[in-house]
């Protein structure tokens, strides 16, 4: 029997991918019901995306992230499958694209979605000014005055980033837009929750703006270089052991409970609960 | 006719690719660039119309925010420009997505014989930039001839409108596929075939392989398939599995050891027999843990009752040594094959590195093929795109520095899994062909990659000519055959797996149909890279990315719909049968037709002298020094020395973290940036269990005796383990030996015999010191010729041989993850312990290296006192009563604790009078001895009594305090203040050698 309230979610695999498991382990954990769909399975039809609410573009190395990370993924999908993504979307559900999938969406033009246009590229996810792959725990600061679905409620976050290709980047104008329009939904900043300022390795990849994450004007597209997922545990995050100690001297109960990393999911399983 | 597509970041935008070429030419070389920019080529040698260039152009390669593109040269300034593209048949990765991507959105399929390639072109400008300097960075810095050519253009020598050219690095063989027949009319005959065509075969073979083929009954067999002689193809298949690599006659040798000193001599046969599979066979039967050993590709043990987990550990040296991102990137992605050919087929859930290399900063008179950092660069890039494109968390990993590796690099890659302990009900661990099972070749295509290793290196390159020996690696392509092998052994389509590694089809065909008794193979139906390949080399080809796997008849349908939907390349290229012969056909002609057993019996030991001379006899003594007086700056010098300080640039660039399953990361600390003991990862999601794994690498001790090197190594790795919270009664083991040869010579190997004895007395160290720990060998790998001959100063050679090494991994399964521990300290003022007894053994040390002294008194470990004190330890951490545990390993206490106090920030107050000691009166020696056996570990004082109470009976001591003021204080015997630092400047020191990287 199917509950009123499952929240159906499709976690894209295939062609490089490699954050699938743990991208669906992370939704699931946060009530969500998660089918692994491969890129081609959507492609041939044996996948439908109407059967889902939720759609997520995870991290890897599409196409080895040849000529571009995203890039050829981007193709592929706005060759082979047609309108759908976009009547996914017209329909009111969420996307979400981490790392890898964030650099698709922005090719696929679903990001930043300017003027309802969900086709034009206008802006870029490039190389790392540092000038290679880096994984290293960041600070995030979420903008209170986003629209944005998967970061409500959230203010300080801490996540690792994973990527040779990060750096978030666009003309002036764009920027700007994308700031007024309270667009720019995460950004990179210091422990304090201030703004890094480009300073390495606060903002790792040299990012315009600290911008870390952007969503479209209607809150429901959302990507982020960052990854939640990577915090689905507590034993996942870099200070676990010193966190737990000092909890112990304090004789404070250790909240080992759902992780910061969660509430994100969570937010975008009770999103769609709540429509 | 081809296009040329000319693509670069606008000039608005930072170059990061060229900024890090400027960078690298001034560290390299110290030539100063003004600014490098990059122009990326893709080669289009197809037949497309404008309209569909303008698609590709504008859809594919161009990012409209980001870069201009044009398919006329692009207008960047210079002062050089030098272009460099690879030669033809090296794997151009970006090339082949590049065809993917653009027959995709075309919708159309290249004609055979087209083809993209990508290169790039590098916009050089630097005013005094000469046209040596301009040879030099092209050649030693952007390429590497092996794989690469180069073009470089002067600013007069550059035609704007023509820009390189079109240079098409296309494989043309034009050569028809030919059997050839050897004849064996006598040994000498067979030996010459042998040299001419590199076959390497054993001359104590030769005869065993005559006389198989001249045997009466093998004949009259022959002739009814219409062969006679053996074939080319035949030879090869023989000499592969012959091979020391494949076969591992060394370890199974005979050795006549003699100790020169006392006279007494010994025969030690079959060490891998003696000293590695007995003992873990045995504890096999004591331990229920063990599920796989000694036959697969890679061993198993139990991490639940659900899942096993696989371990192995390989190295790909010679090929990195020639080309060290090409070789690194090919032995991290062959490696991660092993665990997927494991049982069924396994999950790879993690992967480290070990590199030995030359000094990074050597400038002596000796010129290695690559200069060591340039080696080491590679090899750093090579693991990180293959681990981090493989989605496969690096989470632990090892540089070790000596010049002994000038002649040869060592780059270990080890490779962790996880399956199902059962699939349909069937134990996942187990697998086996059958007569009527397809033979399945997956995933890439056959080209003449690593056809006879590197022994093809010293031919010469023609323009068109494939440089098959040394590859490049695909994980993009793997990563998708990982992917699709799962899904297919999930729904029970696999009934055998194994990857083609070392030998290719010959090696993993050759192995599984030995469990049916027979197979026969159709060739041509083998997919090609390239066309004109000989059926040998169709046959031993080792081009990567390939598994072999058995398939029902019935299965076969359902296993290729899942190849497709995984855009996966799957052949059916024969059947297993139980015919006991090996028959392969070419378009229905028999060329090959030997018996399966053949390689099993019948061919004779290799054997060899070991003579063993003490180290007192060999003149090693212990150095007259008299005590430091500032040890501060002592300190500082060990903590900047290259073998303990800080290396965080290579562990950043490795991600760690993917699959989700990070526990303990390899930085840990205040600061994520002191490395851990050991890596701890939680492979199933949803489960309170983890993996502990950890390594250890010793070579310098193997300078005094290397029954020490390797007792001392699993020592060392055992303790890496416990210190995060291992089970010291469920740890696995896994060998790997990087030996110089030990076939003595008397010219061209004078000193094999020692080297020999050292390899004898290195697998007692293994057996007695496994026995005693009670860890099995999961799996193990041996690497014998760790020999260079590099050339000098005038030109003449020197044979160069590494140390002895011996990388010891462990693995361990931790019950609760919860209760695992870092190494760095929580709290000001927990106390601070040393467990364990430290001894006068700084022969082989870091603190003697750096005064340049061997020593004598190397390391011993009492491996049963040891394991108790570990027990004691983990039950301690099992109670939840320690903050932190970190061993001591080189560099000795001092380092260590500099190392607990510098991951916790905080300060630390030392007695060194507490240390427990043997022997020991000196205040250096406590600081810098290595001793094993020993850890630091600081609990809170309220813990203090049950700490103790658990301890009590073992080597145990409160040494101190870590304090909240940052200051790094030890007293010394004589109650006088030895050192007193702020905590930052030991770290600052620990970090500056590479901290620019």
């Amino acid at each position: 029997m199917e509950h009123y309230n499952i929240v159906k979610t499709l976690v894209l695999t295939g062609y490089g991918l490699n954050c699938d498991n743990e991208t669906a382990y992370a939704f699931e954990l946060a009530g969500a019901k998660v089918t692994r769909v491969h890129i081609n399975s959507l492609i041939d039809g044996s996948a439908s995306l109407d059967d889902f609410k939720i759609m997520v573009f995870g991290g890897g190395f599409s196409w080895g992230d040849d000529h571009g990370a995203g890039v050829i993924q981007a193709v592929r999908m706005k060759t082979n499958t047609g309108e759908s993504i976009l009547e996914f979307i017209e329909k009111g559900n969420l996307v979400l694209g981490i790392c890898n999938g964030f650099q698709t969406l922005v090719n696929l033009g679903l990001l930043p979605g300017f003027d309802n246009d969900y086709k034009k590229r206008s802006v870029a996810i490039t190389f790392n000014d540092c000038g290679r792959f880096r994984n290293d725990w960041v600070h995030l600061k979420v903008n209170q005055k986003s629209n944005c679905i998967f970061t409500k409620g959230l203010d300080k976050l801490q996540f690792p980033v994973r990527h040779g290709e990060g750096k978030f980047y666009s003309d002036s104008q764009t920027i700007e837009r994308l700031i007024k329009n309270n667009q720019v939904a995460v950004r990179y900043a210091m422990d304090d929750g201030n703004p890094a300022e480009g300073r390495f390795p606060f903002n790792p990849n040299g990012s315009l703006y600290d911008i870390a994450g952007i969503c479209d004007p209607t809150g429901r597209i959302f990507g982020m270089m960052p990854h939640p997922e990577a915090l689905n545990h507590f034993t996942n995050h870099p200070h676990w052991t010193r966190i737990k100690e000092k909890a112990k001297r304090e004789k404070d109960d250790f909240d080992s409970g759902p992780t910061i990393g969660i509430s994100i999911f969570k937010n975008a399983v009770d999103f769609i609960r709540s429509t | 006719m081809p296009h040329r597509l000319e693509i670069a970041l606008k000039p608005e935008l930072f170059d990061a690719v060229g900024e890090g070429v400027r960078q690298k030419a001034k560290h390299y070389f110290g030539v100063e660039l003004d600014e490098v920019r990059t122009v990326n080529v893709v080669t289009i040698d197809a037949d497309l119309s404008d309209d569909q260039l303008k698609t590709i152009q504008d859809e594919i390669f161009t990012n409209p925010v980001t870069e201009v593109s044009s398919f006329a040269p692009l207008d960047i300034d210079f002062d050089w420009i030098i272009w460099v593209g690879y030669r033809p048949g090296v794997r151009d990765n970006p090339g082949s997505t590049a065809i993917e991507a653009i027959e995709d959105i075309l919708g159309i399929k290249l004609a055979k014989g087209e083809a993209v390639y990508t290169s790039r072109r590098y916009c050089v400008k630097g005013s005094s930039l000469t046209a040596k300097d301009a040879d030099k960075i092209a050649g030693e810095l952007l390429a590497n001839d092996i794989i690469q050519q180069i073009k470089i253009f002067a600013k007069n020598g550059w035609d704007s409108k023509r820009g390189i050219g079109y240079i098409i690095p296309k494989v043309k063989l034009d050569h028809t596929p030919t059997v050839v027949s050897i004849p064996i009319d006598s040994d000498a005959s067979l030996q010459k075939v042998s040299d001419d065509r590199n076959l390497a075969l054993n001359p104590n073979d030769i005869p065993t392989i005559r006389a198989y083929f001249l045997d009466k009954d093998v004949r009259a067999a022959r002739k009814k398939v219409d062969l006679s002689d053996p074939t080319d193809i035949e030879l090869e298949y023989i000499s592969q599995a012959r091979s020391d690599h494949c076969n591992h006659n060394t370890f199974r040798g005979l050795f006549n050891y003699l100790d020169l000193e006392t006279g007494k001599k010994e025969v030690a046969d079959n060490l891998f027999k003696t000293c590695i599979e007995a003992p873990t066979l045995a504890l096999k039967e004591e331990k229920n843990w063990v599920v796989s050993v000694l036959w697969d590709n890679a061993g198993a043990g139990r991490f639940d009752n659900d899942h096993y987990y696989v371990i192995t550990g390989e190295t790909h040296n010679s090929p990195s040594n020639m080309e060290a991102y090409g070789g690194a990137i090919t032995g991290i992605v062959g490696v991660y094959r092993d665990p997927l050919g494991t049982g069924k087929g396994s999950k790879l859930v993690m992967g480290s590195f070990g590199y030995c290399v030359g000094p990074r900063d050597y400038n002596g008179d000796l010129k290695p093929h690559l200069h060591p950092r340039r080696l080491l660069d590679g090899v750093i890039e090579g693991v990180r795109d293959g681990g981090n494109k493989s989605g496969i968390p690096t989470t632990f990993g090892q540089v070790l520095f000596h010049p002994c590796y000038l002649g040869k690099c060592l780059v270990f890659v080890t490779a962790v899994g996880i399956m199902p302990a059962f699939i349909d009900r069937e134990p996942a661990e187990k697998k086996k062909t059958s007569p009527g099972d397809l033979v399945i070749m997956c995933g890439g295509r056959v080209g003449k990659d690593g056809i006879h290793g590197v022994t093809a290196s010293s031919e010469t390159f023609s323009e068109d000519t494939p440089a098959g020996h040394v590859q490049i690696g695909d994980p993009y392509t793997q990563k998708k055959m990982h992917d699709f092998l799962l899904e297919a052994r999930d729904e029970g389509l696999i009934r055998f797996i194994t990857d083609n590694g070392g030998g290719g089809l010959s090696s993993s065909v050759g192995e599984s149909a030995r469990f049916s008794g027979g197979c026969e193979i159709e060739l041509e139906k083998v997919p090609l890279k390239y066309e004109g390949l000989d059926q040998w080399e169709i046959w031993v080809s080792e081009s990567q990315e390939r598994m072999t796997v058995a398939v029902g008849q019935q299965d076969l349908d359902r296993f290729l719909e899942l190849s497709k939907k995984h855009a996966v390349e799957s052949t059916v290229i024969g059947k297993y049968t139980d015919s006991g012969k090996l028959h392969i056909k070419y378009s229905g002609k028999t060329c090959a037709y030997v018996d399966i057993d053949l390689l099993e019996s019948g061919f004779p030991q290799w054997e060899f002298d070991a003579q063993w001379l003490s180290p007192e006899t060999r003149g090693l003594f212990e150095p007259v020094l008299g005590a430091p007086v500032d040890y501060e700056s002592l300190l500082k010098s060990l903590l900047s020395r290259p073998n303990i300080c800080s290396k965080e640039w290579i562990y950043r660039q490795y991600d760690h973290e993917v699959q989700g399953s990070s526990v303990i990361k390899p930085l840990v600390g205040q600061d994520r940036d002191v490395n851990s003991d050991a890596a701890v990862i939680r492979p199933v999601l949803g489960s309170q269990k983890g993996l502990a794994f950890a390594q250890a690498l010793l070579p310098t001790y193997s300078a005094i005796d290397a029954f020490h090197m390797t007792s001392c190594s699993i020592d060392e790795a055992v303790r890496r383990i416990v210190a995060v919270g291992g089970n010291p009664d469920h740890i696995g083991g896994v060998d790997n030996f990087c030996w110089p040869n030990i076939g003595y010579h008397p010219e061209k190997n004078p000193d094999g015999r020692f080297k020999a004895a050292q390899l004898v007395r290195s697998c007692r160290a293994l057996r007695e010191t496994c026995i005693a720990y009670q860890i099995p060998l999961l799996s193990g790998k041996d690497s014998m010729y760790v020999d260079g001959h590099i050339p000098g100063r005038y030109g003449q050679t020197h044979k160069v041989s590494a140390l002895e090494t011996l990388q010891f991994s462990t693995i361990s399964v931790i019950d609760d993850i919860k209760k695992c521990i870092t190494m760095d300290s929580k709290m000001p003022g927990d106390l601070v312990y040393i467990l364990g007894v430290t001894h006068n053994e700084l022969g082989g040390s870091e603190y003697y290296e750096h005064l340049e002294y061997i020593g004598l008194n190397v390391p011993h470990v009492q491996a049963k006192t040891f394991k108790e004190l570990y027990r004691a330890l983990s039950h301690a951490m099992d109670k939840e009563l320690v903050a932190s545990a970190h061993g001591i390993y080189s560099g000795g206490l001092g380092v260590h604790l500099a190392m607990v106090a510098m991951g916790g920030n905080l300060g630390m107050q030392i007695d060194l009078g507490q240390v427990p000691v043997v022997n020991v009166d000196r205040n250096d020696t406590i600081l810098f001895s290595e001793s094993a056996g020993r850890f630091i570990v600081t609990i809170a004082p309220e813990n203090r009594e049950p700490f103790e109470k658990i301890l009590s009976g073992h080597a145990c001591s409160c040494i101190g305090t870590v304090t909240d003021k940052a200051d790094f204080i030890i007293d010394g015997f004589d109650d006088k203040v030895l050192i007193n630092i702020p905590v930052k400047e030991l770290k600052d020191a620990w970090k500056k050698p590479f901290g620019g990287l």
